[in-house]
């Protein structure tokens, strides 16, 4: 029921979307299925690592344009009280300074490079950050019976045109969105959309929605540049590793 | 399948040895067709190679993508455990006797240096050092095929192959374009991969290595300048024969060999779950205080 659902709903906006579609269709690199191809080493430039809205230089923090589609993100009144008391304690409460994963989409703008895989069943993301790896099956199975909580979801995606639509739900409340205390619970319900604009950029969207947190859904915009450097790959930054190094050093 | 991700938050290492006993009690005779035993199953998975034609990608290489699970392998000690190993029967993580998974030299022991022998073989790393897998980094290769499930990729170009483990959520990228190896100056857990294809073989070269990871939970090792070469080779369907060639001039006399089976994980509609480990790690304070060491600065730095 579920799948015909979503697969009448991308009839629907592949036959909404046809002039698009073709518009793109040319120059764009794609797969032997015809799909985009948006294989290769991709890295945010921006700063929604440290704060996903406009904000002023900090020491140790540069000044940054917000990935917040209007800048404010509609916090219920309670969620806003926790969101200012984060950012005053964030040194030792982010769930980063612990070296745990970050969650989805944080993994996506963390200052640090990521690689993508496609198959004709699944795209994977591999993370210099902390191992991560995120399974998108494209294969049109549904999310599994939950609950689940997972530090980076259970992401199920489909093509609609040339645009990567990921639903990613079954998270935990314990990780944030960037270095400045904004965050979500485990009800978070996250909607990508991984749109190529030529073939060395991706236009990212991330659609927000948890009713424990947000009055109404909220939108994060931003630009996936490639890694263009010759032999460029994905390394290594495991900070649980780096955090016990440094411990036992001390 | 569900079932298996309660308690997968936290990587306990009582749990994940109490499960590989289980597993090694429900020992099959055979595995792909050949005597369930490392070296007899070495040589005559290498003669059914000669006649098995894997089937291919739709770019026309040998396709080993699917879920995989590590066979004829113990977490013990790869040099096999012997009947009188005091930890066999042990109350706290019993080892299970087995035979060495190393088929060359023939005696079944790594080749250890003078110097690393009391290191290496049920020795310093095992007696002073936290296991390097139950800080919950990567358990390393080879070691992370022989723990849970595994899945392998081979993504449109035919310019990577990704080889991602569920233990500890850690991922492989093998180049296979003949790029050039990372300069010496970058190490990394897992090493550098690079990768070809040998007729119906995946060779793996893996350089650039930390060194902070060991063969198994007994702390067989190797150090910043291994070099270890992996070859993948179907036998039949469901089975590939895995071999692990290992040298590093700094602790061994000569090259040596390991071998184990990887068989297809069938069961329906199988993925692969989020490891999380550090995340709910609680063993690691009771091991410090314990006086158990963080393996940072292991006994073979300065050799």
């Amino acid at each position: 029921m579920r799948q015909s659902f979503a697969f009448a709903l991308a009839v629907a906006v592949f036959l909404a979307l046809p002039t698009e579609a073709a518009a793109q269709a040319s120059g764009l690199p794609r797969t032997p299925d015809g799909k985009p191809n948006l294989q290769g080493i991709w890295q945010v430039l921006n700063t929604a690592a440290w704060d996903i809205q406009d904000h002023p230089a900090r020491l140790g923090v540069p000044a940054g344009q917000g990935v917040v589609v209007g800048n404010e993100i509609p916090y219920l009144p309670a969620a806003l009280a926790k969101k200012r008391a984060n950012f005053e304690n964030r040194a030792t409460a982010d769930p980063e300074s612990k070296g745990y994963l970050p969650g989805v989409p944080r993994i996506m703008y963390m200052p640090f490079p990521f690689q993508i895989f496609q198959t004709p069943g699944e795209v994977v993301m591999v993370f210099e950050y902390d191992r991560g790896v995120r399974n998108i099956y494209t294969n049109g199975t549904p999310h599994p019976r939950g609950p689940l909580n997972w530090w980076l979801g259970d992401s199920r995606g489909r093509w609609e045109g040339d645009t990567l639509v990921v639903d990613v739900v079954y998270f935990t409340d314990e990780t944030w969105f960037d270095r400045a205390g904004n965050f979500h619970s485990d009800a978070l319900h996250l909607v990508e959309r991984f749109t190529p604009a030529g073939p060395d950029h991706i236009n990212y969207e991330a659609t927000v929605e948890d009713p424990n947190v947000f009055a109404q859904p909220w939108t994060m915009r931003m630009v996936l540049y490639r890694r263009k450097e010759p032999n460029v790959r994905v390394l290594e930054y495991d900070p649980g590793r780096l955090m016990d190094e440094a411990q036992a050093r001390r | 399948m569900l079932i298996r991700s309660s308690g997968l938050v936290i990587a306990l290492a009582v749990t994940m040895s109490a499960a590989l006993t289980a597993q090694n009690a429900a020992k099959p005779t055979t595995v792909g067709g050949c005597p369930a035993e490392p070296a007899a199953f070495h040589a005559c998975a290498l003669e059914k190679a000669k006649t098995f034609t894997p089937p291919r990608t739709r770019s026309g290489k040998p396709d080993l993508q699917g879920y995989w699970r590590g066979r004829l392998a113990q977490a013990f000690s790869v040099e096999g455990v012997s009947g009188n190993e005091p930890l066999v029967g042990s109350r706290v993580m019993p080892w299970e006797k087995a035979p060495p998974m190393i088929v060359d030299p023939p005696d079944g022991k790594i080749p250890y240096q003078q110097w690393a022998i009391p290191i290496g073989r049920i020795g310093v790393n095992h007696k002073q050092y936290v296991d390097p897998r139950t800080t919950c980094g990567s358990g390393g290769v080879p070691r992370l095929a022989l723990q849970d499930a595994d899945q392998i990729l081979q993504p449109d170009g035919d310019q990577f192959v990704v080889w991602l483990f569920e233990d500890h959520h850690v991922q492989r990228v093998i180049a296979m374009d003949g790029r050039p190896q990372l300069g010496t100056g970058i190490k990394v857990t897992n090493g550098d991969s690079r990768g070809r294809w040998e007729g119906n073989t995946l060779v793996i070269d893996v350089n650039n290595f930390n060194g902070y990871n060991w063969f198994d939970d007994s702390g067989n090792f190797y150090t910043d300048t291994a070099h270890i070469v992996e070859r993948l080779t179907m036998i039949d369907p469901d089975t590939i024969h895995y071999e692990v060639r290992v040298e590093d001039p700094k602790a061994y006399t000569r090259p040596w060999t390991l071998v184990w089976a990887l068989v297809r994980e069938k069961e329906q509609g199988f993925e692969l779950l989020e490891e999380a480990c550090r995340e709910g790690q609680r063993d690691l304070d009771s091991l410090l205080k314990a006086g158990f060491k963080y393996y940072f600065d292991p006994p073979w730095r300065g050799r």
